[in-house]
């Protein structure tokens, strides 16, 4: 069989905008043999923006690595290939064999970011595949889910035939040899799942139904509450060391590996440092092996080392020393993508910046030390104020500040406090360089909009209704300095849109699919961003937009996502809350002890740090 | 050239689905083949140290490319054919490297030096043949001058000088194959689309440009016309 669409795809190539994004043949690309069973994996936005996911490298190493499986990739075609495509009758293709996605054995489509669900919407239709999992019949590929929104994966689920929930190298594998064998055996499509529902971290959307008290339950033997999976010890299969190396200048275009995964200094608007405990390090030892082997095999100049927090790395100081001295004259950078506000990040951040002063990245969160208790993020003002000075003094000219606006208990106080905080870290900046240097300190000053996410200790609380961050956008423009300030912010109706599909059930679904038929697609592109599509799809569907983002829960409320579990337990996530509320604040378990949020005991796993366990204190 | 330092000249394919990369993404891939196939490669002094290398005259995307050249300065030297070994094992096939030899520093840069340019440009379509191509292009050179829009921009070519050689034309076909050089460097640089696409214009015929393969670089010296390598 010539499966082969490429002669397909060229013809349309020299019609559409950057045809890089689909020739695939790039360095590092793996090209498996035919006849054993087959994945595609997909990004549900463009190539330059999907390439470099860590998450689908780490399966797409996995699934070639293993005899018998393969893995290939796909992308969202953007709207000009899209419209050739539809034109000539080309379905969705992978890039590795371009042959048809349709044919695959599974089609795993990661869930990055809420924004991204009418892309998925796009791939399943120009692939020729039945929105609805109840419509799919046999010889359609099972259409496998998984990443950060997988945790409140509701509304999607109608879309997919089994969710992942939670780390997937060992379980995309023991997925792909269960339905490879259930092939094998003569299974049917509804046999093999209902057989997998009972694999750990597998949830299958179609064998539950909604519940009387909101939320769904299961309809036969599945499992009521789905357990996320986790790795004991990242450091037992080694990061991928010969990815794809792209030749289009990708986000994130460099050689990456991930130094520790979880983080647990337990702020509580992060839906991450909640669902990917506990924390996880990878050795020193094993780090710098794998950096330069990875190196070597991909030829890159530069190499991320990633997490949630690397300078939190028990042993980064040491991992820098030993990659700086074997790189010393090679023109190869180290980078770390985000610091912690103290004097150590800002010494391991000269130690690998050479003479690049490209700028330094911080997150006070909010504007006041009241506010900053509330959700936990344990900087002051004074660290923030000396960090700066000492990055400044050091040679840096530029720092960008994150902030967010509408987090629970927020007064305008809190947002005029932003301004404040701006102006004396400007100002500490200024005095910090030579009086002849004053001119080029730049002060970048990036403003979100809170989305209360699902198992995070606010996940109760609603979102501030859009007029309301308006205002608030408001207030924060008149507080701000006047001048060296780079302001910027994101728009109120993406982070209401994103509120609204965060935070819903199923009913969403019905929307998000009349959105995509009404033309809304790349929702996370500032250039196609559009309410439009939306709001008549809610209005479509019979929903409340505005009443679903702004929804408060009650504690003893079924929440839409009750039925999936990080192994955070609801109790500690309520104490977490009510802690918020009076202004207390929680340590840092993986140095400071154990404060019980039922992770580790949950799913039989322990913090390891530099390799080693730590043992719950 | 800091002392001590070797410069390496290196002639590259872009063919198949590499036609359809930018001049960055090549360069990109191409410094990542040496750094992949562990060449000592020198490193720029200064705030963003860098591998020394210098590229050729750009292609445009969808555009290929029979002989390309980079150089790369080494800091020692390692034998051409080893280095041509190790380049080839560490770049995807169709950048494929052919070549490889040491300049001496004298030699001027790539860009600098190279001012003429041979192509093949596949042309096909229903009416297409070569009589009618041929007769177009008579035609379209005979009038002198050559106005070309790109983005938004008239630029006016003066033909005797841009085409410095005779335009020939394959007699099979379609597609017809028509070889054109061109003259490349400050004045602008005249691409052999844009002139077989006025021929057909010219002629009326229902076709189009389907390939355009860049076969050569040229260097003149003196009235000798010579290769880089
Ligand atoms: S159970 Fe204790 S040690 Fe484990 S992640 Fe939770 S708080 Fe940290």
């Amino acid at each position: 069989m010539n499966s082969d669409l490429y002669q397909r795809v060229e013809a349309l190539l020299p019609r559409v905008e950057r045809p890089v994004r689909y020739i695939n043949s790039e360095w590092g690309a793996r090209h498996a043999s035919d006849g054993g069973h087959r994945t595609v994996l997909l990004y549900p936005d463009t190539y330059e923006v999907g390439q470099a996911n860590q998450a689908l490298a780490i399966l797409y190493d996995r699934l070639n690595s293993i005899e018998g499986l393969a893995a290939e990739r796909a992308y969202v075609p953007w709207v000009d290939m899209a419209a050739e495509m539809r034109a000539a009758g080309v379905p969705l293709f992978s890039l590795e064999s371009c042959s048809a996605v349709a044919d695959f054995d599974i089609l795993g489509i990661t869930l990055p970011y809420e924004l991204t669900y009418t892309n998925i919407l796009e791939a399943l239709d120009l692939a020729g595949i039945p929105l609805d999992a109840t419509g799919r019949a046999e010889e359609h590929p099972i259409v496998l889910g998984g990443g950060p929104c997988a945790y409140n994966p509701e509304p999607v689920a109608r879309f997919f035939d089994v969710i992942l929930i939670g780390e997937g190298e060992d379980a995309v594998v023991q997925i792909a040899t269960a339905h490879r064998d259930a092939k094998r055996s003569g299974l049917s499509r509804s046999e093999f799942l209902d057989n997998l529902a009972g694999m750990p971290g597998v949830y299958v959307p179609t064998l539950y139904r909604p519940a009387p008290g909101g939320g769904v339950e299961p309809s036969g033997s599945a499992p009521p509450v789905v357990m996320k999976r986790v790795l004991t010890d990242i450091g037992v299969h080694r990061p991928p060391l010969c990815p794809v190396v792209p030749y289009m200048d990708v986000v994130h275009d460099r050689f990456a590996v991930e130094v520790l995964r979880g983080c647990t200094r337990g702020c509580r608007f992060c839906q991450a440092g909640m669902v990917y405990r506990p924390v996880r390090e990878r050795s020193a030892d094993d780090i710098v092996r794998d950096v330069m082997e990875g190196l070597r095999c991909t030829g890159y100049d530069e190499v991320s080392l990633t997490s949630l927090s690397t300078t939190d790395h028990s042993q980064l100081e040491e991992v820098l020393r030993r990659l700086t001295g074997r790189l010393e004259g090679s023109g190869i950078t180290v980078s770390l993508p985000s610091l912690r506000v103290d004097a150590f990040s800002v010494s391991m951040a000269r130690l690998v910046s050479g003479g690049r002063k490209s700028g330094l990245t911080f997150a006070p969160e909010a504007g006041t030390q009241r506010l900053r208790d509330v959700i936990n993020k344990n900087v002051t003002e004074e660290d923030l104020i000396e960090t700066v000075s000492r990055a400044f003094s050091a040679g840096w000219r530029r720092v960008k500040l994150y902030f967010m606006i509408g987090l629970p208990t927020e007064t305008d106080e809190d947002i005029l406090g932003i301004g404040g905080l701006v102006y004396r870290v400007q100002q500490a900046a200024r005095e910090a360089v030579p009086a002849s240097d004053r001119g080029s300190v730049r002060i970048g000053v990036s403003v979100s909009t809170f989305v209360p996410k699902a198992h995070t200790p606010f996940q109760w609380e609603g979102q501030i209704p859009t007029e309301e961050i308006v205002r608030r956008q408001e207030v924060l423009r008149s507080a701000m300095p006047r001048k060296g300030i780079d302001l910027s912010w994101h728009d109120a109706e993406v982070s209401f849109l994103e509120g609204v599909v965060a935070r819903g059930g199923r009913e969403v679904s019905a929307a998000i699919e009349d959105a995509w038929r009404a033309g809304a697609r790349f929702d996370a592109w500032t250039e196609r961003f559009g309410l439009a599509p939306w709001r008549q799809a809610f209005a479509e569907a019979g929903l409340d937009p505005a009443a679903i983002a702004s929804r408060s829960y009650r504690r003893d409320e079924r929440l839409p996502w009750a039925h999936i579990s990080s192994g955070v337990s609801e109790r500690y996530l309520w104490l977490e809350r009510e802690r918020a509320l009076s202004g207390t604040t929680t340590v840092d378990c993986s140095f400071d002890g154990c404060t019980g949020c039922d992770a580790c005991g949950t799913l039989s796993v322990d913090v390891l740090l530099g390799g080693e366990a730590r043992g719950r204190r | 050239m800091a002392a001590g330092e070797f410069r390496l000249r290196v002639c590259h394919a872009k063919s198949g689905r590499a036609r359809f990369l930018s001049h960055l993404e090549v360069m990109r891939a191409l410094e990542r083949s040496s750094r992949r196939a562990a060449l000592p490669y020198a490193v720029t002094k200064g705030f963003n140290p860098h591998m020394k290398a210098a590229f050729g005259p750009a292609l445009p995307v969808g555009t290929a490319g029979e002989r390309e050249y980079f150089d790369i300065w080494l800091t020692q030297p390692v034998p051409a054919a080893e280095a041509l070994e190790r380049l080839r094992r560490s770049t995807p096939g169709e950048l494929g490297i052919r070549e490889v030899r040491y300049v001496h520093e004298r030699e001027p840069s790539l860009t600098a030096a190279s001012t003429m340019a041979r192509y093949e440009v596949a042309v096909g379509g229903e009416g297409v043949t070569a009589e009618g191509i041929a007769e177009a292009l008579v035609t379209v050179i005979g009038e002198g001058r050559l106005e070309v829009e790109r983005k938004g921009k008239t630029k006016v070519f003066d033909l005797a000088r841009s085409l410095p050689e005779e335009v020939r034309v394959g007699s099979t076909g379609p597609p017809v194959i028509v070889e054109v050089t061109t003259r490349m460097g400050q004045e602008g640089s005249l691409r052999p689309d844009a002139l077989l696409e006025e021929a057909l214009s010219r002629a009326a015929v229902d076709g189009a440009v389907v390939s355009v393969t860049r076969t050569d670089i040229l260097i003149e010296e003196e009235g000798v016309v010579r290769r880089p390598l």
